[in-house]
């Protein structure tokens, strides 16, 4: 993958790499329709019913009939809404979301483009989402949707603070940005060990990234009937809700990558697994977790959420920092 | 935190639980046995009293009788036998009235129709509504 990014552009690796990203959003779109089915599937055994089972055998083709309904409804749109955002704001969500995962090194060999600064990457897109949702949020001209988007951008955008500095531990312990080279420091201890704090703070601050429970006050269907994307139906609707998952994805390859030692295997004894195996299993567990908590939290406090952002993460997630920092220059002999 | 820990041990427990939910359309659901279900009518046994159609507190039961084929018996037999299920409130009135058990219920429930037409149910349906007969009436 990589030799073909130091080639000069031609039409044949430009081929090349319109077929890769293809492979990577049917693979994506495939994680979606699943995780979406288990989704469903893990909240209802939680709730001791069975979940989706109607649609093809053990309803494994439950979501797709769903998108397929979604992907055949009218295209509507308010009256009095802004055209042009309202078309922009679904692509200005899904976008980042798809790029994100441009540097994700699902294995060794297994990666798009191999930059320096992976993560600072993974980061700065993922903060532009927030503007496809105020953008959406605004372009509706609807008081729930406005009251949806503002919330949600309140939300992600000071959730992203703790997030990047609980990161900020992990580049001080390996002293890159590089993502691949993150792991292949974690070869004798994964991250989530000496990195605990910084993964606390990560993976709740991912949570709220990520709008999910406990932190699902933008979509909150019983204040804001379902938030910022009120107005939208359809396809753009579609959108939204893929950009979602992948950004679960995104969160679920990023943790696997930073503290969960990527594709390296639990002990070394065990390396004749692949490595690919490794990061599915480790994704997985992920994202099961995310299900788990959503069969589990009631909703946050509005009132709450920011507080809790400011005054108790971000101050964790400093210390973490501090802690991290004095750790290495004392191993470097500083004094 | 220690409460959330517990949240999730408790929520991790019930995965593995046995399901509440019923396999309702793929497995008959069993009802009690005094249940009040569709009625089951057998001609044989109905005298033509007309006590059924009167208490009938929504007149769903249209009748009509005609006169004993055998010219010895007095009396009369079944002619025609319909229940409105469009106007029918399953209230047991009809069955509690009978004189001879010719009208019971059963434990089948499921009228659910296309259309109102279906919902017309004669003498011969209504006799063939034979299983699931409710034990005591």
């Amino acid at each position: 993958m990589s030799e073909l990014l130091q080639q000069a552009p031609s039409l044949g690796n430009t081929l090349w790499f319109i077929l890769a990203a293809v492979v990577l959003l049917v693979i994506l779109l495939g994680f979606v329709t699943y995780a979406i089915y288990f989704e469903r599937k893990v909240i209802g055994w939680m709730q001791l019913r069975i979940g989706p089972n109607r649609v093809g055998p053990l309803g494994l083709l439950q979501t797709v009939a769903d998108v397929t309904k979604l992907l055949i409804k009218e295209d509507t749109r308010p009256k009095n809404a802004d055209r042009a955002l309202f078309t922009l704001a679904p692509i200005l969500a899904y976008a980042p979301a798809f790029g994100v995962l441009a540097v994700m090194p699902f294995t060794e060999s297994i990666q798009f483009a191999d930059l320096g600064i992976g993560l600072l990457y993974y980061i700065a897109l993922s903060g532009i989402t927030v503007l496809g949702v105020i953008t959406a949020g605004w372009a509706s001209n609807n008081k729930y949707s406005l009251i949806g988007g503002l919330r949600s951008a309140a939300q992600m955008i000071s959730y992203e603070v703790p997030l990047v500095m609980s990161v900020v531990g992990v580049v001080l312990l390996t002293g890159s940005m590089n993502l691949r080279e993150i792991v292949e420091a974690q070869r004798d201890m994964w991250n989530i060990i000496p990195q605990f704090l910084g993964f606390a703070v990560f993976i709740i601050a991912a949570q709220a990234e990520l709008n999910r429970t406990p932190f699902d006050l933008p979509e909150a269907e019983s204040e804001l009937v379902s938030g910022y994307h009120v107005e939208y139906s359809g396809f753009r609707f579609a959108m939204f809700m893929l950009a979602e998952y992948v950004y679960m994805f995104g969160m679920a390859t990023l943790i696997t990558v930073l503290f969960l030692g990527g594709w390296l295997p639990i002990i070394p004894a065990l390396d004749f697994i692949p490595g690919i195996v490794w990061f599915v299993l480790k994704f997985s567990a992920y994202v099961f977790l995310q299900f788990w908590l959503r069969a589990t939290m009631p909703r946050m406090r509005a009132d709450t959420l920011m507080s809790f952002a400011w005054k108790v993460l971000l101050p964790v997630a400093l210390v973490n920092i501090l802690l991290t920092a004095v750790i290495v220059s004392y191993q470097q002999g500083m004094f | 935190m220690l409460g959330l820990a517990k949240g999730l041990g408790y929520t991790f427990k019930k995965l593995t639980e046995k399901k509440v939910t019923h396999f309702y359309p793929d497995v008959p659901f069993p009802m009690p046995p005094r249940f009040r279900g569709i009625q089951h009518f057998s001609p044989e046994k109905c005298i033509v009293c007309n006590q059924c159609a009167r208490v009938c507190p929504t007149e769903c039961i249209q009748l009509t009788g005609k006169p004993h084929p055998d010219p010895e018996k007095k009396g009369k037999i079944i002619d025609t036998y319909d229940i409105n299920f469009e106007i029918c409130i399953l209230c047991d009135l009809c069955t509690e009235v009978c004189p001879t058990e010719a009208i019971v219920m059963t434990n089948n429930f499921e009228l659910a129709a296309y259309s109102r037409d279906e919902l017309y149910k004669d003498l011969k349906w209504l006799d063939d509504n034979n299983t699931n007969v409710r034990e005591e009436n």
